[in-house]
C-alpha cells in the first residue's frame, strides 16, 4: 500500500522521524517498506500564475502568446505556450526563468520571434500521477483551481514535497490498510499519541428517511445516513492530492470523500444516488442465482446466489463490498445521497470478487475484516466532510441495523497471556514490565490480577486472537534481535538417510561417476508429447492428470513419462552447439488410479537417462555417436553399485518407443526393473533428436526392494587361477549371454564354481569368417577353491565347454 | 725370461688397456675389451702362466704385480661399464621423451545438477544435526496444503500462493509445509520430531528471472517440549555457517505465515559484499533467504501435539535461491534450461 508521509504526520506527530528512518523501523516491526519515494523530485521555482491574456502567436498557428501574472505586485510575464487548452482567466503552474523541472532548467527563450519568459506546465511536467488523472487534465496545461493563490509555490500548494512509503503488508495486518491503523502502529513504535477522533455529529432526533432491511446473515451491520444539497464539483485540491499520493483516482467530491475516509479509517463506504433508490429502501440480501447487474464500470455481471447484493425493493443496486451498480451511481447532478457504512461477510466478499475477477479497494478491506468501531466513525467522518466541502446537509439521524452477533466495540477480544510461557516460547528474557509496556503502547489493556494475564485487544486488531499472537506482538515490538541463539535441548537424535533416499543418492552419484549430467525438467507437459512414444490411444501412459487451469498451452497435464522432457533437453543442447552427452534425471511420474481424479495419484520415482549426439572425443580417436553399449555400460555400473549386477538379466523388450532390435528389459531376480535402448526411428524423429539417441528408464522403488542392504566380502582365493582363451565361430544370431550360460553350466557339471569367469574380449567379422557368422573370443578363468588345478584338469574343462558349444550352437573352434 | 722385461711389459700393457678401455664406446666394445685384456686368452693371463718359468724368489714379487694390474683393470672395467650403462639409459630415456603438455586421456566427468547439489549439501548439514529426511506427495489435498495449516478456504492469505488445482480438492502442493502435518501425524505421540523435507512445489507464477511455476523447497520442522524461538535462530545460524561460511550470521525480521506464530523472514549476511552493503542487498548488508516461525498452536493441536505441552519451529527455504546466491546465477530459468555449458561447470565438486 502506498502511504502519504505528510498525512501520517498529521495523525501521529513524527515530523522528527525522517521517512527513511520510519521505513526502517516499520520494516523491523514486520511492516516491510519496499520503497520510500518522494512524490515528485527536482522541481523548484514553479508558481501559481494567472493567464490574464492569451493571443495568437504572430508567426505560428499552434502557439499562443500569453500574459501571465505570477505576482500581485509585478507586471505579467510574456510566455509562449503551445497547449491547446490555454485560455485567459485560468490559473496554471508557471515555471519561471531559472525554475527547475525534472526535464531540466527553464531559461529565457525566443520562440518564432517572440521572447518567452518561462513555461506553462502540464500535469506530467510537474510530475503528477497522470495515470490516475482524468484524460482532460493530462492533455495540455494542468488547470489549477480558480482560488489557487497567485504566486504560491506549486510544490507546496500541490503537496508535491510529500514522500510516499510503499508498504508490503502481510495479509494479517488489514488494520494497517488505513492511515488510522498505521498511525496506531507508529504511535506504539515511537511512544506517541494518535490524533484521530471519531467526529461527533449532533443528533437531530429526526428519523432517517431511509429504511434498511437486512435479509441475509452476510451483513451483520449496516449504518447509513442521508444527505442532501450536495454539489457535484471536484473535491478540494488537498484531498485530490492525498488521493493521488496514495494511488486513488480523484473523481468528484462525493465519491472522493468516500475514498478519502476509507483510506483514513480503513472502512469502505459507498454513496448511492438517493433519487435512484426506489422507496428509499435499502435491502441487503443474497442475489438470485443468475441475477444481473451492470456495475459502475459499465460491465453487466451475472451474479450467483452466494453473492450479497445491496438492493432496493425492485432490483439490485450494488454488489456488497465489491462494487456499486451503475443504476444508482453518483453522477453529475446528484444532489442527494444515501451514504453506506457496513460490514459484510469476509469470505463471501472474497469469493464474489474472485468470481467476477474484481479486486476493488473496498473488497480488499472487507475480505480481511474491518473494524466494527470504525463503521459509525467513518460514516460520520464522511458526512461531516460532505457538509464542510460539498454543501451537504444531514437529513435525519443515522440508521444502524444489525443482524446476528453484535458487531461493535463489544466485539473486543480478551486473550489470556502467560508471561512465563511467552519467555519460554521466545527463549528471550523479556521482563513483565517490558511486556506490559508493549501492550500499553499498542493500546491493549492488561489485567494482571492473576499469574495468567487477561489482555483486552481493541477491535481494530482482529489478527490477535490467542496467546501466540500476543507473543509475536511482544517479540516484534521488543525486536527480534533481542532473541538469542540457542540449540534445542531435548534428546539427541541421529540423522540417517532412509533406504529409498540412499538409493536415490547412489543412483545419482553412480550415474555422475559414469560421466552423465544431471538435469532438472518440468513435471507439466502436453498430452501430445506422448504421441512420439508410438503407444496406443488407450495406453495407460495416456491417462494424464490435467491441470484445472493451466498457465500455458504446452503445459497442461502431469507427465507420465520422462522421455519427452529429456528429449527436449537433447534437442535444445544440440541446437546450441553442444556435440552430445549422456543426461539423466531423477523425478516422479504421476499415475492416477482413475480419471477424473478422485484421490491422490501414485507418484513413482524414476531415473531416466538419455544419450544423444557424439561421444566426447579422445585424442587420436574418431568421433562416434553413442550406441547401445554406451548406455548398457552405464546401466551395468549402476546395477553393480546397487549390488544387483550378478542377478541382472537383459531380455528383449517390446516397448514401442525403442528400436526392436536394440533395446532391452533389465530383469533382476525375475522382476523387471526398467528398460533401455536405442529410440525407435519414428520416436526419434517425432522428438526431433538424432536416430542414434538412447533412452533408459528405471523405477527406483522397484530396485530398492531388490537390492540387498548388506555387503559381505568373499575371502581371497588361496590357489592360483588358470587362464585360457577360446575363439569360436558361431552364427551371428547366437547371443553371447547364452554362450556364457552354457559354458558355466558345462564347467559346473564337472565341478561347481570352477569356471570363475568367462568374458568376451573380441568380436570379429570379415575375412576368413563366413557370411552370417561371427568370431567371438572369450577369456576363461578357472580356479578350484581347494587345490591348484592341473593342466589336464583345465584342458578337460575347456573341452567340456567347447563340446557344449558345439552341441548347442554348432560353434566351431577358430584356428 | 727376465723379470725386468716382464715388468716393463706389464707397465705397457696397463697403459694400453686403460687407453683402450676409454676408447670403448658401447657395451659391446666393452665386452670385447674384457675378453682381450682380462679373458683367458689375454696377455695378462698369459703372463700369469709364464711366471712358472721364473725363479721361485721372483715369483711372488711378479705375482703381486700381475694381481695388482688385474685388480686395477677390473675396477676400471666396472667403472667404465657402469658409466656406459648410464649413458645408454640416458639415451633411451631421452628417446622416450613425450610431450607432457598433450591432454590426458579423459575420464568423462558428470555433474550433479546445481539444485540437487544444494539440496544434498543442506540435507547433509541437517543430517549432521540429527534431522531425518522425509518426502511427501506433490499432488496434495486442499486440506493438507491449506486447511490443516490454518489456511481455511476463502482466507486472504491464500493469495500469497496462487495454486494449480487439479480438482476442487486436489492440487499441486504450493509448499512443502503439508509435510509438517503429515510428519507429525506419522510421528505422534513421539518427540522430538526433527525432520527436513526437500521437494518440488508449484505455483501459478509467470516464469521470469526470479519466479518459476515449478521450483523446490526444503521444509524444516522441530517439535518437542520446550522448543524456543531462540532454538530456531541457533539452528539456522548453524545452517548458514555450514552452507555460506563460518563468518555468517542470521537476522530475523517479523513476518506472517498462517501456520507459524510468531513468524519471521530470515536474512543472512550478503554473500556478495559480506555485509558492507551493495546493489545485490540493496545496501542493507543482508539478504532474505528463508521464512520461518514457531509452529502455530492451531497446527500443532490439529496434528495431535497438544500446544500446551509441545512447541516447535518450522522453516522453509528455496534451494534455487541458495544455488543462485552461492554460484552467482542471476536468472532462475537458467536452472531449468539444462544447458550443458552451464551444467558442465558443476563437474567441479568443491565449492
Ligand atoms: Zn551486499
Amino acid at each position: 500500500m502506498k502511504v502519504s508521509y505528510q498525512w501520517l504526520c498529521e495523525v501521529v506527530d513524527i515530523r522528527d522521524v525522517a521517512p527513511e528512518a520510519l521505513a526502517a523501523r516499520l520494516t523491523s516491526a514486520g511492516l516491510a517498506v519496499d520503497a520510500v519515494e518522494p512524490r515528485v523530485q527536482g522541481i523548484r521555482g514553479v508558481v501559481v500564475g494567472e493567464v490574464v491574456a492569451c493571443a495568437q502567436h504572430p508567426n505560428a498557428d499552434r502557439l499562443k502568446v500569453c500574459e501571465v501574472r505570477v505576482s500581485e505586485a509585478e507586471a505579467p510575464l510574456t510566455i509562449v505556450c503551445g497547449a491547446p487548452n490555454v485560455a485567459a482567466g485560468q490559473r496554471v503552474p508557471v515555471a519561471t526563468v531559472g525554475a527547475m523541472l525534472p526535464g531540466g532548467p527553464i531559461g529565457r527563450a525566443r520562440l518564432r520571434g517572440v521572447e518567452s519568459c518561462g513555461m506553462l506546465c502540464s500535469a506530467a511536467e510537474i510530475g503528477l500521477e497522470t495515470r490516475l488523472l482524468p484524460k482532460e487534465q493530462t492533455e495540455g496545461l494542468y488547470i489549477l483551481p480558480a482560488d489557487a493563490p497567485i504566486g504560491a509555490d506549486v510544490v507546496a500548494y500541490l503537496h508535491l514535497d510529500d514522500v510516499v512509503l510503499d508498504i508490503d503488508l502481510t495479509p494479517n495486518r488489514s488494520d494497517c490498510l488505513s492511515i488510522r491503523g498505521l498511525a496506531y502502529e507508529i504511535a506504539a513504535l515511537y511512544g506517541r499519541e494518535v490524533r484521530l477522533a471519531a467526529p461527533s455529529l449532533a443528533a437531530s432526533g429526526q428519523p432517517s428517511p431511509v429504511t434498511v432491511r437486512l435479509e441475509t446473515d452476510g451483513c451483520p451491520r449496516y449504518d447509513a445516513r442521508v444527505l442532501e444539497g450536495l454539489n457535484d464539483g471536484p473535491s478540494p485540491i488537498w484531498m485530490q492530492m492525498r488521493l493521488l499520493a496514495m494511488g486513488v483516482r480523484p473523481i468528484g467530491c462525493i465519491v472522493d470523500v468516500t475514498n478519502y475516509v476509507m483510506l483514513e479509517w480503513g472502512q469502505p463506504l459507498h454513496a448511492f444516488d438517493l433519487d435512484q433508490v426506489h422507496d428509499r429502501t435499502i435491502v441487503v440480501r443474497q442475489a438470485e442465482e443468475g441475477e444481473e447487474l451492470v456495475t459502475l464500470d459499465g460491465i453487466p455481471r451475472r451474479l450467483s446466489a452466494d453473492t450479497i447484493v445491496i438492493a432496493d425493493p425492485d432490483r439490485a443496486i450494488g454488489i456488497a463490498g465489491v462494487m456499486g451498480g451503475a443504476n444508482s451511481e453518483i453522477r453529475s447532478g446528484t444532489r442527494r445521497v444515501i451514504l453506506e457504512s457496513a460490514v459484510f461477510h469476509a469470505a463471501s466478499v472474497r469469493r464474489t470478487g474472485q468470481r467476477l475477477g474484481l479486486r476493488s479497494e473496498a473488497q480488499q478491506r472487507f475480505e480481511k475484516g474491518v473494524d466494527p468501531v470504525a463503521v459509525r466513525a467513518a460514516l460520520d467522518r464522511a458526512a461531516s466532510l460532505y457538509t464542510e466541502l460539498a454543501g451537504g446537509m444531514l437529513v435525519g439521524d443515522a440508521v444502524s441495523v444489525r443482524r446476528g452477533a453484535p458487531v461493535d466495540a463489544e466485539g473486543e477480544q480478551i486473550v489470556e497471556f502467560d508471561p512465563l510461557r511467552c519467555r519460554g516460547l521466545l527463549g528471550a528474557d523479556v521482563a513483565d514490565e517490558q511486556i506490559l509496556q508493549v501492550f500499553d503502547a499498542l493500546g491493549f489493556t492488561t489485567d494482571r490480577s492473576s499469574a495468567v494475564w487477561r489482555v483486552t485487544v481493541p477491535t481494530r486488531r482482529p489478527d490477535i486472537t490467542r496467546e501466540a499472537d500476543l507473543v509475536e506482538e511482544v517479540a516484534r515490538m521488543v525486536g527480534y534481535d533481542q532473541i538469542p541463539s540457542t540449540l534445542p535441548q531435548g534428546a539427541t537424535t541421529a540423522g540417517v538417510l532412509t533406504r529409498a533416499q540412499q538409493m536415490q543418492r547412489v543412483t545419482r552419484h553412480t550415474l555422475v561417476g559414469c560421466g552423465m549430467m544431471e538435469v532438472f525438467t518440468y513435471a507439466f507437459t502436453h498430452p501430445s508429447q506422448l504421441d512420439a512414444l508410438r503407444i496406443a490411444e488407450d495406453d495407460p501412459l495416456r491417462r494424464t492428470i490435467p491441470l484445472a487451469r493451466p498457465m500455458s498451452d504446452d503445459r497442461t497435464v502431469l507427465r507420465t513419462h520422462l522421455l519427452p522432457s529429456l528429449a527436449q533437453v537433447a534437442a535444445y543442447n544440440l541446437a546450441h552447439g553442444n556435440p552430445g552427452a549422456g543426461v539423466f534425471e531423477i523425478a516422479r511420474v504421476y499415475v492416477p488410479n482413475g480419471l477424473p481424479l478422485t484421490e491422490q495419484p501414485e507418484e513413482r520415482v524414476q531415473w531416466a537417462g538419455l544419450w544423444f549426439g557424439q561421444v566426447p572425443q579422445r585424442v587420436g580417436e574418431r568421433a562416434r555417436p553413442y550406441d547401445f553399449f554406451d548406455a548398457k555400460g552405464v546401466i551395468e555400473a549402476w546395477l553393480e553399485a546397487l549390488g544387483c549386477r550378478g542377478q541382472a538379466e537383459f531380455q528383449r523388450t517390446e516397448k514401442p518407443w525403442y528400436h526392436p532390435g536394440r533395446s532391452a528389459e533389465v530383469v533382476v531376480d525375475g522382476r523387471s526393473v526398467g528398460t533401455f535402448g536405442q529410440l525407435h526411428p519414428q520416436t526419434a524423429e517425432h522428438l526431433d533428436v538424432p536416430a542414434n539417441t538412447l533412452y533408459a528408464e528405471f523405477g527406483l522403488e522397484k530396485i530398492a526392494a531388490l537390492s540387498h542392504p548388506t555387503l559381505r566380502v568373499n575371502p581371497l582365493p588361496r590357489f592360483p587361477m588358470s587362464l585360457r582363451d577360446l575363439a569360436v565361430v558361431v552364427r551371428s544370431t547366437v547371443a553371447v549371454a547364452d554362450l556364457v550360460h552354457a559354458a558355466k553350466a558345462a564347467a559346473d557339471r564337472i565341478e561347481p564354481g570352477v569356471l570363475e569367469s568367462c568374458q568376451l574380449f573380441d568380436v570379429y567379422r570379415g575375412a576368413g569368417i563366413p557370411e552370417g557368422k561371427v568370431s567371438l573370443a572369450f577369456s576363461f578363468v578357472y580356479r578350484a577353491a581347494d587345490r591348484t588345478l592341473t593342466d589336464a584338469e583345465v584342458t578337460n574343462l575347456e573341452h567340456a565347454v567347447l563340446d557344449a558349444w558345439k552341441d548347442a550352437f554348432q560353434a566351431e573352434l577358430r584356428q | 725370461m727376465d723379470i725386468n722385461q716382464i715388468e716393463r711389459e706389464l707397465q705397457t700393457l696397463g697403459e694400453t688397456a686403460i687407453a683402450a678401455l676409454e676408447a670403448a664406446a658401447d657395451l659391446r666394445e666393452l665386452d670385447e675389451w674384457r675378453v682381450e685384456y682380462l679373458g683367458k686368452k689375454s696377455r695378462l693371463t698369459g703372463i700369469s702362466r709364464e711366471m712358472g718359468q721364473l725363479p721361485p724368489d721372483e715369483r711372488p714379487v711378479l705375482g703381486e704385480r700381475v694381481n695388482a694390474l688385474r685388480g686395477h683393470l677390473t675396477t676400471a672395467f666396472e667403472n667404465r661399464a657402469r658409466q656406459l650403462q648410464q649413458e645408454a639409459l640416458a639415451r633411451r630415456l631421452g628417446a622416450e621423451r613425450i610431450d607432457i603438455t598433450m591432454p590426458g586421456r579423459p575420464h568423462p566427468l558428470g555433474a550433479v545438477h546445481p539444485i540437487t547439489r544444494v539440496i544434498e549439501e543442506i540435507e547433509d548439514v541437517f543430517l549432521g544435526m540429527g534431522f531425518q529426511i522425509a518426502e511427501g506427495p506433490e499432488v496434495e489435498t486442499d486440506e493438507y496444503n491449506f486447511e490443516r495449516l490454518n489456511l481455511p478456504k476463502d482466507h486472504p492469505a491464500r493469495d500469497m500462493q496462487d495454486t494449480f488445482y487439479l480438482t476442487d480438492t486436489l492440487l499441486m502442493r504450493t509448499h512443502t509445509s503439508p509435510m509438517q502435518v503429515r510428519t507429525m501425524e506419522r510421528m505422534r505421540p513421539h518427540a522430538p520430531v526433527k525432520v527436513i523435507v526437500p521437494g518440488r512445489v508449484y505455483r501459478r507464477d509467470e516464469d521470469d528471472a526470479t519466479h518459476s511455476h515449478a521450483f523446490t523447497q526444503i521444509e524444516g520442522l522441530v517439535v518437542d517440549r520446550g522448543i524456543r524461538m531462540s532454538d530456531l535462530k541457533g539452528v539456522l545460524e548453524q545452517f548458514a555457517k555450514a552452507v555460506f561460511g563460518p563468518d555468517q550470521a542470521v537476522r530475523l525480521r517479523p513476518s506472517y505465515f498462517p501456520f507459524t506464530e510468531p513468524s519471521a523472514e530470515v536474512d543472512i549476511r550478503c554473500v556478495h559484499c559480506g555485509g558492507a552493503g551493495c546493489r545485490v542487498c540493496k545496501q542493507t548488508g543482508w539478504i532474505e533467504i528463508l521464512g520461518a516461525g514457531m509452529v502455530h498452536p492451531f497446527v500443532l493441536d490439529l496434528a495431535g501435539y497438544d500446544s500446551r505441552v509441545f512447541s516447535g519451529f518450522a522453516f522453509g527455504m528455496g534451494p534455487e535461491r541458495i544455488a543462485m546466491l552461492k554460484y552467482g546465477i542471476d536468472d532462475i530459468r537458467l536452472l531449468y534450461q539444462n544447458d550443458l555449458r552451464l551444467l558442465q561447470q558443476f563437474t567441479r565438486v568443491v565449492g
